[in-house]
């Protein structure tokens, strides 16, 4: 920081970062250790998963580790194991920061809901290894994990909007902070009325797998996708020291996205037992989602036009900047698995797996990698230790991802036309399964890169937080040879 | 802070009308879904429709060992895809039937407290399963080693659902046959559970394609339990 040159104001300015900073550190630091570790639990069970999909026999005919049981404990820990928990992290600390509130009360309470959290994350996982999945998707933890869940997340959003509330708004339009408060009263919505519907109703048959469909999809567009906007709306000007290229583009993204959002998920079942209007109305819903998520790709795009060199050079921006960019991208396959002709095709294949994690990893894992390399040496005093490391983790999630998305989707391609092809009316399903195994293979080898980076993450965020960093007034920026500084406003 | 009301307001209302028109308002309609009777002179059949429900205790294994991950339980219309066209999928077993098997409505998995419509189609379709299922010994084999019967098959073994005992006497007629490559040791024998049993109870029961009341049947008049 150059206190130096910096006018009274700025230091003024410095002063009052750095006191939000303290006042949000601890809880804001737990929720994101703890997160990592799950990332890392989700990403080796995702390489287990996929082993077991293709040699169902490898470790033994073990209960515990059945493809059916370790599928969704590997989706679950990535869901509310890492990306709901660190999403609140991320939620939080820029809420404080962009309405300028500190944590007033209530940090002990933070604590205790993120242990909460953990410890039903971890009941909920462990329930599903040996035989308690309910089988529904994203909600296979048994039932009494629920209530426990919702609290912690209440615990956190409720401090989120009192800042909200507080907030000095000298420009008015916050776009970042909309998309935060946004997720902090969508989620425990859609998470209230999802379970009350599937635990408590008496049963509602098809209609409860509409409303798990339903479900699956309303969390990723208006929990995940806002969240990661979010960010990317915070720290694409941050770093690049320009504004937000503009403020109508990101009101229609946002507003778009409010009212589309919450109509799909029903074309999940497309061609099955719902009434025929809730499938077309989620179909027309996703494939209609493209424009909000152009608008906003679009403006992500203009706001970084001509400072593409610090994509190169900041860690934060790096990620940040591939993390938007497959908004657009998750945005065009939601668009290609929602519509009845491609669809249809892509009905119960691959290709939904590969949606999936397009969304909660390509998408919002990478825009949340961005902001943890931005928030973290602020919180802990002290600068990122190694270039390589944080080089390695950007390279082998991009290439893991890449890979787990494209051979996801070709495989989807691949499976549903077999399902479809005529000439196999009558045949097993012999060919189906063997086509399919080279892909799977490919999956497992992508997972375990992306361990491979993970597992070296969590040892270089672990580090941070117990204050081994380095200590410098230099930020770690990936290039060095570029002369040409980043603004003052990236350092703050 | 008006602001922020308007703002709130908004959201609410905007996220408020899917969630009252797609969940809340047919959760409460489907409250009073109930079977319906078959007309004799119009359909041909008597009795009601759905007329069986699923084996509940079998469905909870399905669920636990997370059979959807793999299987679905969903016939598609032809004109999205050929399921019902495919061969078994239906309670015609012919190679050729005259017409494709019907795909499913609401009612179908009425009684069911959750619908197993799957998430991926890795193994075939279990809409019909019931129809096509072989006789009890060979499911259980299934289950138990699922490469005895094809060698090329990713379906994990679900072996933990049987017990492996030493054989007293005559072997029992519950013991799974096993070729000698998947034989357990000399002398000993596998025995179902009574999860393993109820898991098949629960497949047997899968028949979700009875004609429908009022529409033209699909597979003609044949009566409910004539064809097994």
């Amino acid at each position: 920081m150059q206190t130096s040159t910096a006018s009274p104001d700025t230091q003024a300015d410095n002063l009052r970062r750095a006191a939000i900073d303290k006042s949000v550190k601890g809880p804001v630091l737990f929720l994101f250790l703890n997160g990592a570790f799950w990332l890392m639990a989700s990403t080796i069970l995702g390489v287990l998963a996929a082993i077991k999909q293709f040699a169902p026999d490898f470790l033994g005919a073990c209960s515990v580790l059945q493809y059916g049981r370790l599928q969704p404990t590997h989706i679950n820990a990535l869901v509310y194991g890492w990306g709901v928990q660190v999403g609140l992290g991320v939620m939080l600390w820029i809420m404080a920061r962009r309405s300028g509130q500190e944590l007033r009360t209530g940090k002990s309470v933070l604590y205790v809901a993120a242990v909460f959290w953990n410890i039903a994350v971890t009941l909920g996982l462990v329930a599903i290894l040996v035989g308690k999945s309910t089988s529904m998707q994203w909600l296979e933890m048994p039932a009494f994990v629920w209530p426990v869940l919702l609290v912690s997340f209440l615990a956190f959003a409720w401090p989120m909007v009192f800042m909200f509330g507080r907030a000095f708004r000298p420009e008015g339009f916050m776009v970042s902070t909309w998309y935060i408060l946004g997720a902090c009263f969508w989620f425990p919505w859609i998470f209230i009325t999802a379970n009350v519907a599937l635990h408590c109703l008496p049963g509602l048959g098809a209609l409860g797998a509409g409303i798990n469909a339903w479900y699956v999809h309303t969390v990723i567009l208006l929990f995940f996708a806002p969240v990661a906007i979010g960010a990317a709306y915070y720290f694409i000007p941050k770093v690049t020291g320009q504004p937000i290229a503009s403020s109508q583009l990101s009101q229609i993204g946002f507003w778009l996205l409010a009212i589309l959002g919450g109509w799909t998920g029903m074309q999940h079942y497309m061609g099955g037992p719902l009434p025929a209007w809730m499938p077309a109305l989620g179909a027309a819903a996703g494939v209609l989602l493209l424009i909000p998520v152009g608008v906003v790709g679009l403006n992500h795009h203009l706001t970084t036009l001509g400072k593409h060199n610090l994509v190169a050079s900041s860690p934060t921006l790096r990620f940040v900047f591939f993390g938007a960019l497959f908004y657009p991208v998750s945005g065009a396959i939601l668009a290609l698995i929602s519509n009845f002709s491609t669809g249809a095709t892509l009905q119960f294949t691959q290709a939904w797996y590969g949606f999936q994690i397009v969304a909660v990893y390509g998408f919002f894992s990478m825009t949340v990698f961005g902001a943890i390399y931005y928030i973290v040496p602020r919180l802990t005093g002290c600068e990122w230790l190694s270039v390589r490391l944080i080089r390695n983790h950007f390279w082998f999630s991009v290439y893991g991802i890449g890979t787990i998305v494209v051979t996801s989707l070709v495989a989807g391609a691949q499976q549903g036309g077999d399902l479809n092809s005529p000439e196999m009316w009558d045949q097993d399903f012999m060919q189906l399964a063997l086509n399919l195994r080279p892909y799977i293979i490919a999956r497992a080898i992508a997972w375990a890169l992306i361990t491979w980076s993970n597992v070296w993450f969590l040892i270089h965020l672990m580090l941070m937080v117990a204050g081994l960093g380095r200590r410098s007034s230099a930020p770690t920026l990936l290039e060095h040879d570029h002369e040409e500084v980043l603004p003052q406003a990236a350092h703050a | 802070m008006s602001q922020f009301r308007t703002f709130i307001i908004a959201l609410v209302a905007s996220f408020g009308l899917p969630w009252l028109c797609l969940i809340v308002v047919p959760a409460i309609k489907y409250q009073s879904l109930s079977q319906v009777a078959y007309d004799k002179d119009r359909d041909g059949l008597e009795g009601l429709y759905p007329p069986a429900p699923i084996n509940r205790q079998g469905q909870l294994i399905y669920a636990r060992e997370g059979c959807v991950q793999c299987h679905t339980q969903m016939i598609r219309p032809t004109q999205l895809a050929l399921d019902g066209w495919r061969k078994g999928w239906g309670q015609d077993q012919e190679a050729r039937p005259t017409v494709p098997t019907r795909s499913n409505t609401l009612r179908d998995y009425l009684g069911e407290p959750f619908a197993f419509l799957g998430v991926q189609r890795n193994g075939p379709d279990l809409t019909n399963y019931g129809w096509r299922a072989p006789d009890r010994n060979l499911i259980h084999q299934m289950l138990y080693a699922p490469k005895s019967l094809h060698d090329w098959s990713n379906m994990p073994s679900f072996a933990h659902l049987y017990t492996e005992r030493l054989a007293q006497g005559q072997t029992s007629i519950k013991a799974l046959k096993l070729s000698k490559k998947f034989a357990v040791k000399e002398g000993y024998e596998v025995i179902p559970t009574e999860e393993a049993e109820a898991l098949v109870d629960y497949l047997l029961s899968l028949k979700k394609d009875y004609p429908v009341p009022g529409e033209s049947a699909a597979v003609a008049a044949a009566p409910a339990a004539a064809a097994k």
